[in-house]
């Protein structure tokens, strides 16, 4: 029997294209954060009531999951005119609706939370907000902007948008993404709490921006400054030593940094869990000529 | 600082109106403190990643060179670690045995970092200056070159060929390094021209 060998660099292992992006599946996302956030407060003395704090918001987030009504999928035609126009494809404006519902139901789910009295105060006012303070919260959060003088109420209001934004991007398919520009999320447009080098099988050593808001994981190229697109003058920053799996990626076009989380030298690394456990590099950091460029509502104010 | 003064009822409701972290605003303000007092006393260590093309064949995969130090800082930086450039079409993050163990050959004592010369009727290399072995290689060309180049054919055509010396090129070279090759290679009239990158 004669056969014909015909090269076949596809069969060559370990050698593929990454997928753009890595779609959030929200019933596991928040109760994985929750949990990463009390382990890492096992770990943080100073940081410990924080962390217990937020790992608790976090199960709040999950339970949001479960309580909302299930989102309805984009039309072919939303889809493919946010293609063809380079658009993330989820309209965030649309989402105003379902965020108020869900701001709603946050008093209730939190209930059994322990928190301080201005965390407490702000949750109040926000539930008890005017309809168009209300929507003031709800255009800043929506616009990735925490004012510096009222962070609890919105922090609050995000963790909701969180939840509405991240069940939308469950929804949609790989295939229907488009990279849109550096440090724009290509689901919902939004920006980046910190980026990972992750060491996942077909993707070892790529690097995934991940979304504050709809928790997409997006790719970027590596030693490239994630704010501005610039590979010129990146540098990195850690807290004592070179071997840190936490560094601050910095660049000297624009001035920003953002964290960058080693996953393929430590798997456990949650991409705003260690952001925010990771406090000592955002204070270090603060006396540098950088400046902080990744947008985390638990770290509003660095 | 943005504070929306027509926001003033909101915020007061809400314990807020003066700039604080997320930590503060949400009455965490001591844990920030005790972690600012606790990281006083470390310092910030500088590290760089940098793209580069693994040295050794014609493929040219991408590579990512990690050093301690920042040398835009006026650092001193080493290299701690070099590893397959996961971004590069050619490659994607792989590296073979050779291109894998390319830190060893860095920091390997035995690595030609000068030039050397074997001088006529000795048995061991010297160390020489760039500039020396640069005069040498010309001088030993431009002699070789005045002795056998073949000005014309047997029926008096020009050729200008010159076929005593021949060239390999480097493979880790970008288009217009090569072109640039080529050209001052032919223009000296050399036949026997090869690139690395061909085999």
């Amino acid at each position: 029997m004669t056969s014909t060998l015909k090269p076949d660099p596809s069969m060559i292992g370990g050698i593929a294209k990454v997928p753009l992006a890595r779609l959030p599946d929200p019933r596991v996302l928040f109760l994985t954060r929750a949990q990463r956030l009390g382990f890492l407060a096992q770990h943080s003395a100073n940081l410990a009531a924080y962390l217990r704090f937020l790992s608790e918001l976090c199960e709040a987030q999950a339970r949001l999951v479960r309580a909302l009504p299930a989102p309805a999928a984009l039309s072919q035609d939303q889809l493919q005119a946010a293609r063809a126009n380079r658009m993330p494809p989820m309209d965030r404006a649309a989402l105003r609706a379902e965020l108020t519902a869900a701001i709603d139901l946050l008093p209730g789910l939190l209930a059994g939370v322990e928190m301080p009295e201005p965390a407490r105060l702000g949750l109040a006012a926000l539930a008890a907000a005017e309809a168009s303070d209300r929507d003031w919260v709800i255009g800043n959060v929506l616009a990735d902007t925490i004012p510096d003088d009222s962070a609890a109420p919105h922090l609050f209001a995000a963790l909701a948008l969180q939840v509405v934004a991240s069940r939308h991007a469950a929804l949609l398919h790989v295939e229907q993404l488009v990279a849109i520009a550096p440090g724009l999320c290509p689901a919902c447009g939004g920006r980046h709490a910190s980026s990972l080098v992750t060491e996942n099988i077909g993707a070892e050593g790529a690097r995934y921006c991940a979304c504050a808001t709809c928790q997409t994981l997006w790719n970027e190229v590596r030693v490239k400054c994630t704010c501005c697109g610039s590979t010129k003058g990146i540098t990195y920053r850690s807290v004592e030593t070179d071997e840190a799996t936490v560094k601050a990626e910095c660049c000297r076009e624009c001035g920003h940094w953002v964290k960058i989380l080693y996953q393929n030298k430590n798997p456990s690394l949650e991409p705003i869990a260690d952001d925010v456990a990771s406090l000592g590099l955002d204070l270090m950091m603060r006396d540098s000529e950088w400046r902080r460029g990744g947008y985390n509502p638990f770290l509003a104010g660095y | 600082m943005n504070i929306d003064l027509s926001r003033r009822g909101f915020l007061k409701l809400a314990g807020a109106g003066v700039a604080a972290t997320s930590l503060g605003a949400l009455g965490f303000g001591d844990a920030e403190a005790a972690e600012k007092a606790h990281v006083r006393a470390f310092k910030l260590a500088s590290t760089t990643e940098t793209r580069n093309t693994c040295t050794y064949c014609s493929v040219a995969c991408g590579i990512l060179i990690y050093s301690k130090g920042d040398v835009a800082a006026g650092e001193q930086a080493t290299i701690v670690h070099i590893e397959g450039d996961a971004d590069h079409p050619t490659n994607r993050g792989t590296l073979c045995p050779k291109g894998a163990a390319l830190k060893d050959i860095v920091h390997s004592e035995s690595r030609l970092t000068t030039p050397r010369i074997r001088r006529p009727g000795t048995d061991r290399f010297d160390e020489i200056s760039w500039d020396e072995a640069l005069d040498k290689i010309a001088r030993a060309l431009k002699d070789d070159r005045d002795a056998n180049i073949v000005l014309k054919n047997d029926a008096g055509v020009p050729v200008n060929r010159w076929t005593s010396t021949g060239f390999l090129a480097a493979s880790a070279t970008t288009n217009e390094t090569a072109w640039l090759t080529y050209k001052t290679v032919r223009a000296m009239g050399i036949a026997g021209l090869d690139n690395q990158a061909r085999v």
